[in-house]
């Protein structure tokens, strides 16, 4: 099939609260294609989990077009595409004294095809958890539950809305591998995260959101890539500002963009070895000290915020 | 904090301070005369009615009817009227079941008049209160009305927002169900849960206070199951948009009071004045207690209470129908 998973066009959403007008989504345009993984990426009120409640049918658009498996959310089409799709919400609350496999049960009975329980039990391993009343669950386990009910009905496309926010690093793990499962299956996700990590481990392609709008949209290794560096070069050094000049990080080899930031100094380079020992040389000739020294890969971290000049985490505090 | 929040929901504010002043407007409103109710009696017909009647009729806190025996019997049993005057072998006899308010108000009114109606030639007079008769034996069926409401009020309205509250309902409209199937579903699950409700109740009036079922049980249930149904949708139709606790406890509470007030589930609402008439019986409650006091006090059939049951037939339609129209689920 060559029809897209997803089709978005000139998305917008405006929520108006007495005078006050706020633009969630922006004009956004989006195709998510079959069998892939895709990742919406952005701080916490970039418009995220709106544009993906808006493909859930949760909410209305304000302006432009949603097609989803080539359907679209109105008359009779609108149950067809809750038919065939699975969705996990952000921060899924259940029945508190129903048990797993009560839950499992109840969501397997709205669909017409599907998995069986127990294969679902076993996919997410709740076997241990399947008489336990959803209020005695932990976290992860709770979130693995509601991505199960999302996957009872083996849809073809997957709605999974910060499916691991919260969660220890195991249950992440966890649910990476169950996401990916179902990929292997053949089956579709978009996802919203704010995770880079997961982003970079679970998406084969990511849009970055920002104010409403994707601003930017490739693999996870092409947006870095798009960085010019493989790496950053990030050093701590006394006096940084007043003794050292631009041009001279520029000049040191494979540095392709610099910041310093106070005592702070971060380069994108292609060669981190033979940057550091250029960096030494000519602390050394001026006689200043380095407080320290740290060299990792480029992430979507540094896209983001080459990008928008923020961090991610910086939308949290909204 | 807890203060703050509370002032910051218009919503809890209205419920917690506007509505109960409302609620005190009305009810003022509605009670302010300046004497007291009168008392219903009545006299059955006889030689010396007319002696009677114009005694008592000389009293200004009672109000008297003439009536035939058999009228006189039914309308006491319906708690109509708080005395039944007869006269049975040249003695008066005042029917009276002292466990029902103001009946012995009624009763030192009765007296009073009736010994002025002879001066000087002392009336025999005899008191009776006949088991079966009682005012526990009225209440028991508005206790069942009453419970068919509070299940139906609290059980879904509160259930129903709850849902929205935790956003359950979002995660549930995402699922291919329509929101009918949810609804009728809801209301079946209710009316498991209610029917061995007033089963319970009916077996403690039999059980525990000798109230005799006259009629068929068969009947009873027929109507609990039609009240349910009214009451459900009815919870449903004020749950269907509120999106907090407040307001649905409020607009619950709203429809609830007029209901324990007017209904005719602790006294008769006979008993209000004239202008209260309309709205007590447009009120599904009313003819609920009516008709289950019929079939249980009295005997009566289904045929006897067509028209009870065609209201709240109607009235299960159009809630049910209503609800699922108005209903959304965020």
């Amino acid at each position: 099939m060559t029809q897209a998973a997803i089709e978005i066009r000139g998305l917008r959403k405006v929520f108006s609260k007495g005078r006050d007008r706020v633009v969630a989504v922006d004009g956004l345009d989006l195709e998510v294609r079959r069998g892939e993984v895709f990742g919406l990426l952005g701080p916490n009120g970039a418009g995220k989990t709106t544009t993906v409640e808006i493909c859930e049918g949760l909410q209305q658009p304000t302006e432009g077009e949603v097609i989803v498996l080539g359907l679209r959310w109105r008359g009779a089409e609108k149950s067809e595409i809750r038919q065939r799709i699975g969705v996990s919400l952000q921060d899924t609350q259940f029945f508190e004294k129903q048990t797993v496999v009560e839950i499992l049960t109840l969501f397997r009975s709205f669909y017409e095809t599907g998995r069986t329980v127990e294969e679902v039990v076993s996919m997410f391993s709740l076997q241990e958890k399947i008489n336990s009343r959803t209020k005695d669950l932990s976290g992860g386990q709770r979130q693995r539950l509601a991505v199960a009910c999302a996957m009872v009905s083996e849809p073809e496309l997957l709605f999974l809305d910060e499916p691991t926010t919260g969660l220890d690093p195991q249950s992440r793990r966890q649910l990476w591998e169950s996401i990916q499962g179902y990929q292997a299956g053949g089956g579709t996700v978009l996802m919203t995260t704010h995770y880079m990590e997961e982003a970079e481990h679970l998406c084969n392609r990511v849009g970055i959101v920002d104010h409403g709008k994707i601003i930017a949209l490739d693999t996870p290794a092409g947006l870095i890539a798009s960085m010019g560096g493989d790496h950053v070069v990030e050093a701590e050094i006394e006096g940084l500002a007043s003794s050292l000049s631009s041009a001279e990080v520029a000049a040191l080899p494979t540095v392709q963009e610099h910041t310093f930031a106070g005592d702070h100094l971060s380069m994108t380079v292609a060669a981190p070895h033979l940057v550091v020992p250029g960096l030494i040389d000519l602390l050394a000739a001026k006689g200043m000290s380095m407080d320290g020294l740290a060299t990792r890969h480029t992430s979507l971290e540094d896209v983001f915020v080459k990008l928008t000049g923020r961090l991610l985490r910086d939308g949290d505090a909204e | 904090m807890t203060f703050r929040e509370f002032i910051r929901s218009p919503g809890s504010v209205f419920w917690t301070y506007g509505f109960p002043l409302l609620m005190v407007v009305a009810i003022g409103l509605a009670f302010q005369s300046k004497k007291p109710p009168p008392l219903p009696v009545a006299v059955v017909e006889s030689d010396f009615a007319a002696a009677d009647v114009a005694a008592l009729r000389g009293n200004p806190r009672l109000e008297v009817q003439v009536v035939d025996a058999e009228t006189g019997e039914t309308q006491f049993r319906r708690g109509k009227i708080l005395v039944l005057v007869s006269m049975k072998k040249g003695v008066l006899n005042i029917k009276l079941d002292e466990t029902r308010p103001d009946t012995e108000i009624a009763k030192l009114h009765v007296d009073g008049a009736l010994r002025v109606r002879a001066p000087g030639h002392p009336v025999q007079i005899a008191h009776e209160t006949t088991p079966g008769w009682r005012y526990i034996d009225w209440l028991i069926p508005g206790l069942i009305g009453l419970n068919l409401l509070g299940a139906g009020m609290w059980g879904v309205g509160f259930n129903l927002v709850q849902m929205r509250v935790k956003n359950i309902l979002r995660r549930l409209m995402v699922t291919p169900m329509h929101k009918s199937e949810f609804m009728v579903a809801f209301l079946m699950s209710r009316l498991i849960l209610v029917v061995p409700e007033a089963a319970a109740i009916v077996a403690f009036g039999v059980y525990l206070f000798d109230v005799p079922i006259v009629g068929s049980l068969w009947t009873v249930l027929l109507l609990v199951i039609l009240g349910a149904i009214s009451f459900t949708g009815l919870g449903m139709v004020i749950a269907s948009r509120a999106r907090t606790i407040e307001t649905v406890s409020g607009l619950m509470n709203l429809t609830m009071l007029p209901m324990w007030l007017l209904g005719g589930c602790f006294f008769d609402s006979d008993r209000f004045p004239d202008f209260v008439q309309p709205f007590v019986k447009v009120l599904p409650i009313t003819h609920l207690n009516e008709a289950l006091r019929c079939v249980i006090s009295e005997g009566a059939g289904v045929a006897d209470i067509l028209p009870e049951l065609g209201f709240l037939g109607a009235f299960s339609v159009i809630a049910m129908g209503l609800a699922i129209r108005c209903f959304r689920w965020t």
